[in-house]
């Protein structure tokens, strides 16, 4: 759903046009961004409120390309003189590199209108007593359970305004407002040590909407369970070593497709741009219609047009049109997640839209839209439970690794439950497994159907430097892998 | 910030922003907000959004924050600022990797990296005081991959760019490129000859062996030992390693590891978020566990005093964080040292996506990278593919036979958010048992 609400001002498209008028006169390629971020943040510990935090940001940031090289430069604030002084250093820092050919950008029709996501209720003129009060209802119902030592219960919201201009022509601006929480509780018993969080952990689920994104949680309903969940957890048997089938579901796969699938068809780090930092990727460029990267049932689409994805947007911060992009099909590599530098160096006709920034003084890089796991035909979660024979079944995150390839990780959930004859069992705690990507894909023998299929957000995606923080959306319905190593921690 | 990648120039960024970050204090909460905006409309938009969130903290419930502390007149810390690099030329940077593209290509290999510079200034302001400091940081990091694949790593943090001696890398690299010992070459040199390598790739089966490791993959143990059992918060709570441990053996007699603030080697530092003045902080002496880091909000918690490691005013919700860990030396003269005892082992040069797997136990999983060795007969003699570390790191500490005399600044440079630069001083070592998990691609 697309709606056309104008959100920018005047002034600050004008002063756009105007740098980037300058710009043409000394750049062969020049853009800016105007980027104004807002955001809430409100947590309770153990009943109290722990944290309130009001944070509000603007600035611009100009890229040039000049000699071949590139430049980038910002600025806080909106003031015509700092605006005017980044574009000088944008251009002498790009010219004080050494010489450089640069690729040519991939064609691209200059990106013109508004845009604002969609939200019933604006997150940030709900009254802050009313979301302290569900996050009070939702930390006294996790304070149930004598082991549970720390609970925790958060709120946040984010409202992205920006604006974008280049020397092509595009003048654009777009409105995103993202909102959600999530709460947990923390088990201890001398040396045991124990999290249940939901509906995920590292910060909980946020989806780009409004305040009715956090009251759909339902925060103080779930809080009992995780409460004794983690509580169970502490005296819980634990996970031990050997092959055995594995269910992975919500924030756990989300996480799988991020981690050995998201990132390693970001074609900045195929072709070896971000070898330094965030590595490479032990997919090949040239690897589009013959590299296997799992089973058939492993269909991957990168979609920027997800109702609620924090990966969805209508221009990307290049200005190319977001949209659904083929990653995998049966089982086979499709397509990259790119940029208009990088789709142009691989021959691509188009840039896939996944240039995004965090903040105005960051530049843009490729990254994940929202990398979705299509639906398969398994039926639901209980369905494929019950036509397993004895396995795990995992579905929140606690610890993540990954090599520079993207092809060896290790994971552990928060808790897994045992499968037996069909059936979901008792919890066991520390639930580690690892594998290399393409056999683990491989072993992806159902996916469950349309009807379970569903967006978990991972907020704190590092990648760039200076460092960059994205929030991406994954979707997925549970799935079903073989003989899996598990018990590896 | 520069970065290059196949020996040529791939990004190149120049920031100038400000944080201003208000704290206002309300019934024992605090109530926060930022802004980038420093006109008075502003910034006193800005204070009325933080007196609005403490006024509704304190009417949800008593809190126990203490209160700020008087900004004391803390000394400047020594060795933080440097003119030279506050200057931001960009042509420094240009000239660093011309150096760098000419080294690799003398050696056959391509060169990607990042050279970086910053200035900050920083003022912690109360209704009774203020207190403010000036300093600069400078980091640089070369990874070069040979034709086959093969990578190899080298970085130097330092206060001022002149400590990364970016000019004379090259001609240093240069020189080194012939000789025989790992400690003796620098940066893209060294990161040369690690990528070629020598023979072919071995490969280790799951399980426990002895290894050296250089400082970066000793500095990266050491900063995650910061959030798993040093953290102030953590440990009130119940949830860290060290939690009813003070006291207590945690680590090999050799270990002595502090929070140094004022220490020429790290990244000194006078004061922290909340205007509590830095000190030595001893945390492990001779392998005994003696103390944590406290923020105020974790000290009021604990029943301690703050020692300085606040992240933000009031406490940030992730507890405190120390930022100049020190870990002393010990008697080895170099790497060569530490390998000579090992039968059949591993050498490291860093790790990489390093993650906690359960605090409690300071157990993290990381991989090996850019430069791993088979280490046979007391001496290095082939690469080894990468590995996956899964260990405990008081664990690896426990184990922990020799360390060597010199120490480095050692640093990711992951300056996230706004520019945050911190590391840790430390040496290489060699311990004995290290838990690897399986192989890396």
């Amino acid at each position: 759903m697309r709606s056309r609400v104008s959100v920018a001002w005047p002034r600050v498209r004008d002063l756009l046009q105007d740098l980037i008028d300058a710009a043409d006169h000394h750049a062969e390629y020049a853009d800016a961004r105007f980027v104004r971020c807002r955001s809430e943040r409100l947590s309770t510990r153990n009943g109290g409120l722990d944290q309130l935090d009001l944070d509000e940001s603007e600035g611009i940031g100009v890229r040039v390309r000049a000699g071949g090289s590139w430049g980038f430069a910002a600025a806080r604030g909106g003031d015509r003189a700092d605006a005017e002084a980044a574009l000088s250093r944008a251009l002498a820092v790009a010219r004080a590199q050494p010489a450089a050919t640069g690729t040519p950008l991939a064609p691209e029709p200059p990106a013109r209108g508004a845009y604002e996501s969609p939200a019933e209720r604006d997150p940030f003129a709900v009254p802050r007593e009313d979301k302290l009060a569900v996050l009070r209802a939702a930390d006294a119902g996790l304070r149930t359970h004598p082991g549970v030592t720390l609970t925790l219960a958060r709120f946040q919201a984010r409202r992205v305004d920006k604006v974008f201009a280049s020397t092509e022509g595009a003048l654009c601006e777009q409105r995103l407002t993202e909102c959600g929480g999530g709460l947990a509780a923390v088990a201890v018993d001398g040396d045991e040590s124990q999290i249940r969080s939901f509906p995920a952990s590292h910060g909980g689920h946020v989806a780009q909407g409004g305040y009715e994104r956090f009251l759909a949680l339902d925060l103080a309903g779930n809080a009992p369970r995780v409460s004794e969940e983690a509580a169970t957890l502490l005296h819980a048997p634990a996970c031990t070593a050997g092959r055995t089938t594995l269910i992975l579901t919500g924030e756990q796969l989300g996480l799988q497709i991020h981690e050995s699938i998201g990132h390693a068809v970001e074609l900045d780090r195929v072709l070896g741009r971000e070898a330094s930092y965030a590595g490479t990727s032990f997919v090949p460029a040239d690897g589009i219609g013959s590299l296997r990267v799992g089973s058939g049932q492993v269909n991957v689409t990168a979609d920027a047009t997800n109702p609620g994805g924090l990966g969805s947007y209508r221009w990307d911060d290049e200005g190319v049109e977001g949209r659904a992009v083929p990653i995998v099909r049966d089982g086979v590599l499709a397509g990259f997640l790119s940029s208009r530098e990088t789709a142009a160096e691989l021959g691509l006709q188009r840039s896939g839209g996944c240039m995004r920034a965090d903040g105005f003084a960051r530049q843009p890089i490729v990254r994940m839209t929202n990398v979705n796991l299509e639906p398969g035909a398994a039926g639901t979660l209980e369905e494929l439970i019950a036509g397993t024979a004895d396995g795990l079944l995992i579905d929140t995150n606690r610890s993540w690794s990954i090599d520079d390839r993207r092809l060896h990780f290790q994971f552990e959930g928060e808790a897994a439950w045992e499968i037996r004859d069909g059936e979901r069992r008792r919890l066991m705690r520390n639930p580690s497994y690892a594998g290399l990507t393409p056999e683990f894909w491989a072993r992806c023998d159902a996916v469950c159907s349309a009807s379970e299929w569903g967006l978990v957000s991972l907020l704190d995606c590092g990648k760039g430097e200076p460092g960059q923080v994205a929030r991406v959306s994954h979707g997925s319905a549970p799935a079903r892998f073989r003989g899996v190593q598990v018990g590896v921690a | 910030m520069l970065r290059f990648a196949a020996g040529r120039p791939t990004q190149a960024t120049a920031i100038d922003d400000v944080t201003v970050e208000l704290a206002a204090l309300r019934g024992g909460h605090v109530g926060r907000a930022t802004t980038n905006a420093l006109d008075d409309e502003a910034l006193a938009a800005c204070a009325r959004r933080a007196e609005a969130a403490a006024e509704a903290a304190a009417a949800s419930s008593d809190g126990s924050y203490p209160g700020f502390p008087i900004p004391a007149a803390a000394p400047p810390a020594e060795g933080a600022f440097d003119a030279d690099t506050a200057r931001l030329d960009p042509e420094l940077g240009g000239g660093a990797l011309r150096q760098i593209f000419a080294v690799a290509a003398d050696a056959g290999v391509e060169a990607h990296g990042t050279w970086t510079v910053a200035e900050q200034e920083r003022a912690v302001a109360t209704t009774e005081g203020a207190i403010g400091e000036r300093t600069t940081d400078a980091y640089a990091k070369v990874i070069c991959i040979a034709p086959g694949g093969r990578s190899g790593y080298a970085a130097a943090t330092a206060s001022a760019a002149g400590g990364l001696d970016a000019a004379g890398l090259a001609a240093t690299a240069a020189r080194k490129a012939s000789e025989s010992s790992l400690e003796a070459e620098a940066l893209a040199g060294r990161a040369a000859r690690v990528a070629r390598g020598a023979g072919r790739l071995a490969e280790l089966a799951p399980g426990e062996y002895p290894v050296v490791m250089e400082a970066h993959a000793v500095g990266l143990l050491i900063d995650l030992l910061g959030e798993t059992a040093l953290n102030g918060l953590a440990h009130a709570e119940g949830r860290g390693a060290l939690a009813d441990r003070l006291g207590e053996q945690v680590a090999a007699p050799a270990i002595n590891l502090a929070d140094s603030p004022r220490s020429r080697a790290t990244l000194p530092r006078a004061f922290d978020a909340e205007g509590t003045p830095k000190r030595p902080l001893p945390l492990i002496q001779d392998g005994v566990a003696t103390g944590v880091a406290h923020d105020r909000r974790s000290a009021a918690l604990a029943g301690a005093e703050s020692t300085g490691h606040a992240l933000t005013p009031g406490g940030d919700p992730h507890g405190p964080h120390p930022t100049n860990l020190v870990l002393a030396g010990g008697g080895a003269r170099g790497l060569d040292e530490l390998c000579a005892p090992i039968e059949r082992g591993v050498y490291i040069t860093r790790l990489w996506y390093a993650n906690v797997v359960r605090p409690k136990e300071t157990l993290i999983t990381a991989v090996t990278r850019d430069g791993t060795f088979l280490i046979e007969d007391g001496r290095i003699t082939r690469p080894l593919r990468d590995l996956r570390l899964t260990d405990g790191i008081l664990r690896i500490l426990s184990r922990t036979q020799a360390l060597t005399a010199e120490q480095q600044l050692t640093s990711d440079g992951e300056f996230y958010g706004r520019r945050f630069a911190y590391g840790v001083v430390c040496p290489a070592l060699r311990a004995s048992g290290v838990r690897f998990t399986g192989a890396a691609g």
